[in-house]
């Protein structure tokens, strides 16, 4: 079996190192290489690889947004130079990552755990949750990033209303327009900013700057409506810290 | 130093502290001893005076024997017996004078045994305050000079950083170029030395001629250039008058390291830096600019080179120098302004520590 890959890094010579190790290994093809996270994400829906190299600080898209937008069917080689935080998002995933620069020996030890996990169809972790892991502690999301169908979204996350939780996707409603992306809602809660977003339900997290004001609903229960005319309900423990916030701001 | 004369004005400060002292004093001697107060004030006066230059005195006492290292008997023993001497100078004094000042006020020299106690106590009171004040300032002192060597140690610190990222990624360029173009991969370990041993020798010092920050940020763009190719572009215009200007080390080169990792290393096309440098009156001025994608992903420790390079302008020249950065649209300019100054200047005097 011929395993299909794509190299993605923004500088040509690091794509080329890639190259040259991969010329001794005879059951690994490159379909195509890619200098920016948009092209990666074009490619990996035209070639459908079975292998993916990938930087991380890259234009455009970086790397753990190229890999919530690809689906997971796809092994992935993190290659990078210094991340700390990254790196432990790595780790705890078991995805394999090469630290640049890297000699022959550990880039065939990454390749026999892709040929190991390529055999195996291994669950691989969801790669939203990866993101929020590889999150430095104390930085938020700046943006969401969503695919619909081939094309990619990108929400800054000011533009977030509030997000709703469906089965195993979160809807992010922003502008009067509804995504659609595969995470869990605690890991989209605990990627954002706990100043502006507020858990304000078990299914809901609300854009503080979009609360208008606050009707009862329910005996327990309240309704927000955002300054768009949605709405959303909040329990009676989501309406207490919505409040606190409030007061505090 | 002492504080009183560590000022241009201090002195005048003093003693113009000690006006209300003195009137306390005299509407003490006066009530106590039954004096009119032109006779109290006689006496009064000249002793607030010598009282003033002996409460100079314990501010070296106070140095000596510092509050949190020295035991307690030994404090209040050295300060008691101090504050007594200090007592008995002035009341010996006030006695001769009353004395000698019998001829002008009969009154003076009998009624001043009576007015002598509440005049002692108060002596003695204020002595003691003056030895609290001067702690107070101690300490306002001790914390002010730790917070300034705790700014020089994290200036020293940013000196020695170079960006881990930087470094890997050409490392990873140079071990790709061993096989493609083995002499071009030789050249970028010598360009990559050439920036490190600058870096590493620049910031030891505390100012540098412009020209060798100006060698040092080219030797860093030559490094940059080989993993960028195209991508970078880089265009410069620098005054020669601007050469032999003192400047503290690495005050250019993090900004245009945050013009490339935050600018053109966000742009796939990549982009053009522009850097110029000229004098304007007394101060120089250089300006960088460079494209940015505004919508890049999030880069870890955004703001940090800028936030450092503020800091240490700040800490040398205070208002003297500023860093401006304007963002218009997908474009970022940092202008930095600093006085002109062919003298190298010596850290001690940035920071002058007593």
């Amino acid at each position: 079996m011929t395993i299909r890959a794509i190299i993605v890094d923004d500088e040509e010579l690091a794509r080329q190192i890639l190259h040259e190790y991969l010329r001794s290994e005879s059951d690994i093809e490159v379909v195509a290489e890619c200098a920016n996270g948009f092209d990666a994400v074009k490619a990996v829906a035209e070639h459908k690889p079975d292998l993916l190299f990938l930087d991380v600080q890259m234009p455009k898209l970086d790397g753990f947004e190229v890999l919530e937008l690809i689906g997971s069917d796809v092994a992935v080689v993190f290659v990078t130079a210094y991340d700390q935080y990254a790196m432990k998002a790595f780790d705890a995933a078991a995805v394999d990552y090469l630290l640049k620069p890297f000699d022959l020996e550990r880039f065939r030890t990454a390749l026999q755990r892709v040929r190991r996990r390529l055999g195996e169809k291994a669950a691989q972790p969801n790669p939203a949750d990866l993101k929020a892991a590889a999150q430095p502690p104390g930085q938020h999301a700046r943006r969401i990033v969503v695919k619909d169908g081939t094309r990619v979204h990108i929400i800054p996350i000011g533009h977030l209303d509030f997000a709703e939780a469906q089965d195993d996707y979160v809807a992010l409603h922003s502008a009067g327009k509804t995504y659609l992306k595969q995470q869990t809602i605690s890991s989209l809660e605990s990627s954002l900013d706990s100043t502006r977003f507020v858990r304000v339900h078990r299914s809901y997290i609300v854009n503080l700057e979009r609360v208008a004001k606050i009707e009862p609903y329910t005996k327990d229960t309240r309704l927000a409506i955002l300054s768009d005319d949605s709405r959303v309900p909040m329990s009676r423990a989501g309406y207490l810290r919505l409040k606190e916030l409030m007061d505090k701001g | 130093m002492h504080p009183v004369f560590s000022s241009k004005n201090g002195l005048l400060l003093y003693l113009a502290g000690w006006i209300p002292l003195g009137a306390m004093l005299t509407l003490v001697v006066t009530v106590s001893g039954r004096f009119r107060w032109t006779e109290a004030a006689s006496v009064t006066v000249p002793a607030t005076f010598l009282l003033a230059c002996v409460c100079l005195a314990p501010w070296y006492a106070c140095r000596s024997l510092p509050l949190r290292s020295t035991p307690k008997e030994k404090l209040i023993i050295n300060h008691v017996v101090a504050a007594m001497c200090a007592t008995a100078i002035v009341m010996v004094f006030a006695h001769v004078l009353a004395s000698l000042l019998s001829p002008v006020f009969p009154r003076l020299s009998q009624g001043f045994h009576s007015a002598g106690p509440a005049l002692a106590g108060m002596v003695d009171m204020i002595y003691l305050l003056a030895i609290a004040v001067y702690y107070v300032i101690l300490a306002i002192e001790s914390s002010r000079q730790a917070e300034l060597l705790s700014r020089e140690a994290e200036l020293k610190a940013i000196k020695a950083q170079v960006n881990p990222h930087f470094l890997f990624n050409s490392l990873n360029s140079i071990s790709a170029l061993t096989t493609l173009d083995p002499s071009k991969a030789r050249e970028m370990c010598i360009r990559l030395s050439d920036f490190l041993r600058a870096s590493l020798r620049l910031g030891e010092r505390s100012s540098i001629p412009f020209s060798e920050e100006l060698a040092l940020t080219r030797s860093y763009l030559d490094v940059e250039q080989v993993r960028f190719g195209q991508r970078l572009r880089v265009r410069q215009d620098f005054d020669p008058v601007c050469s032999d200007f003192e400047v503290p080390p690495l005050l250019v080169q993090p900004l245009v390291e945050n013009a490339i990792k935050h600018g053109v290393a966000t742009l796939a096309d990549g982009g053009e830096i522009a850097m110029s440098g000229q004098r304007v009156r007394d101060t120089l001025r250089v300006t960088i600019e460079n494209p940015f994608d505004p919508d890049a992903p999030a880069t870890r420790k955004n703001g940090f080179g800028l936030a450092s390079v503020r800091n240490r302008l700040h800490a040398r020249y205070g208002p003297a120098a500023h860093l401006d950065v304007q963002v218009d649209g997908n474009h970022f300019r940092v202008m930095l302004s600093l006085p002109c100054n062919i003298e190298p200047t010596s850290s001690a005097e940035g920071h002058a520590l007593p």
